[in-house]
């Protein structure tokens, strides 16, 4: 693991304060030459490792900031290895090692220095199956608040309800299990516990797959209300759900290497590479 | 080849649309061939013809309004069936000014100006339709250049067409009865006409290929 570039020091410090057009040193665009003007978060050749298996190669991709970012491919192309990545949850992974930099506001999140709960207090995570707690709603929300001794206030909780679109349904019923709710509600509840410690990122590991097309409408329009306050980093294999909500679009094949990045306009609709015109349009995959 | 469906639905379209090119140049030719001829019952075929292109295009819109709302297409695939829901409808106007030419056939005099050689015009537009079909079916580029730059011989050869039916009109000989009169400037319009829906069968043609490299390349530089 190579030193970063930055003076940051302590992880609280270094994980809490982007800069936008940070003086991030080797700066690659993507490679069809889409501009990123606010990195927020910037992966310099990171390769990935499960043992002796190379799940990604050289992945060098720069994350705009309060914007959407799509990542696409085949199932075992390394999307979800990449987002877990970005917030350390690969590190509980014991064969997982990964190389290269991958900087986040500026800081290499892989320095000895950086706390990974920390981290993700500025990153956090939604999963593909809704994960509520067996505790009320009012719980689940503030879980994310206390294991990280953060003040809770039932402003915070309706706060982070409102802001995962699920303050008027679920109102009146605060103390119900989590449980209790559909699927969808259930999605949102996860993504209301995301945002309660306010992070910076919010990753999202193909959180509409389970979910009914109603649900799931939900989901992308929250998405798309999240992305005016958190950058957004999703991982979908559905690729019309990428190209309805993300601004842009990392395309991951096979052999865990991301072979374009750029607009999503671009990507769908005039991609500079072959394999990603064969693999969007269904010819293989 | 996965999406094996969607792969021959797309074969099928590209396929229907030559389909549907080919009858309409050969009403186009039929058309031309009912002016040289004056076959009244040729150019009647060309006119009770336009019921089925019109159903054609009507088919071949459905296949690709099905296509966008079943299988989601994108990039180049997006761009072929958005530049075949585009020609189609160019294949139907010139199905249309087709019916025109049987029109006039129908309604008297075409060869008012004998220095004017319709059939060469027409021969143009039914070359320019078949080039730029070509280059949609075989995605040529090159092609689609070419029958852009057609067409400006085509505006050219139209120009002078027009000019030459003008100066006759002003060197022609005073008709005396008002009967003359009426009936030689229904032909000239109709002459007129022939010549104007002549070189807008060749615009046409230039959408083709046009849509086509948009098809191809992405690239709009012969759009408008």
């Amino acid at each position: 693991m190579s030193e970063p570039e930055t003076d940051a020091e302590g992880t609280d410090e270094a994980v809490s304060s982007p800069t936008p057009g940070s003086n991030i040193a080797g700066t690659s665009q993507p490679e069809s030459g889409a501009l990123i003007e606010n990195p927020i978060i910037h992966s310099q050749d990171i390769d990935v490792f499960y043992g002796d298996e190379q799940a990604l190669q050289e992945i060098t991709m720069e994350i705009p900031e309060k914007q959407v970012t799509a990542l696409i491919g085949p199932s075992g192309c390394g999307k979800s290895t990449f987002l877990r990545c970005i917030n350390r949850m690969n590190d509980l992974i014991s064969a997982a090692r990964v190389e290269g930099d991958l900087l986040f506001a500026g800081k290499n999140v892989y320095d000895d220095d950086v706390d990974p709960v920390a981290l993700r207090r500025k990153i956090g995570m939604v999963f593909q199956q809704p994960n509520p707690f067996p505790k009320s709603i009012y719980d689940n929300v503030a879980y994310g608040l206390r294991v990280q001794d953060k003040e809770v206030t039932d402003e915070i909780v309706e706060e982070a309800l409102r802001g995962a679109a699920l303050w008027d349904e679920v109102k009146h019923q605060l103390d119900e299990s989590g449980l209790e709710l559909s699927g969808g509600q259930q999605q949102r509840l996860c993504i209301a516990r995301a945002i309660a410690p306010d992070p910076e990122v919010v990753l999202m590991d193909e959180p509409a797959s389970a979910l009914d097309p109603v649900a799931t409408s939900k989901i992308e329009d929250l998405i798309s209300d999240l992305a005016e306050e958190y950058t957004v980093v999703i991982v979908t294999h559905n690729m019309q759900q990428a190209a309805r909500i993300s601004d842009k679009t990392g395309v991951f094949l096979t052999g865990g290497e991301l072979v374009e990045f750029d607009n999503t306009q671009k990507i769908f609709e005039n991609p500079e590479h072959q394999r990603v015109e064969d693999y969007i349009t269904g010819k293989f995959g | 080849m996965p999406r094996n469906e969607y792969q021959s639905q797309l074969a099928d379209l590209r396929a229907d649309v030559v389909d549907m090119s080919e009858t309409v140049a050969e009403r186009l030719e039929m058309g031309l061939e009912a002016l040289e001829t004056g076959d009244e019952a040729l150019a009647e075929a060309v006119i009770d013809g336009d019921d089925e292109i019109n159903q054609m295009y009507l088919d071949l819109e459905k296949q690709c309004t099905d296509l966008i709302a079943l299988q989601q297409p994108v990039a180049g695939d997006l761009r072929f069936i958005a530049a075949s829901f585009k020609i189609i409808t160019d294949l139907e106007r010139i199905a249309d000014l087709a019916t025109n030419l049987g029109e006039y056939a129908k309604a008297g005099e075409t060869s008012l100006f004998p220095e004017v050689d319709i059939q060469e015009l027409g021969d143009v537009t039914l070359e320019m339709l078949a080039e730029s079909m070509a280059a949609y079916a075989e995605e040529d580029r090159e092609q689609c250049y070419a029958v852009n730059d057609r067409d400006d011989d085509l505006d050219y050869l139209c120009e002078v067409a027009s000019d030459t039916v003008v100066r006759e009109l002003i060197e022609h000989d005073q008709l005396d009865a008002d009967e003359e009169i009426e009936a030689y400037m229904e032909d000239v319009s109709r002459f007129l006409l022939t010549i104007r829906d002549i070189e807008r069968i060749g615009d046409h043609s230039v959408n083709i290929a046009a849509r086509t490299l948009y098809m191809i390349d992405n690239n709009d530089e012969l759009i408008y």
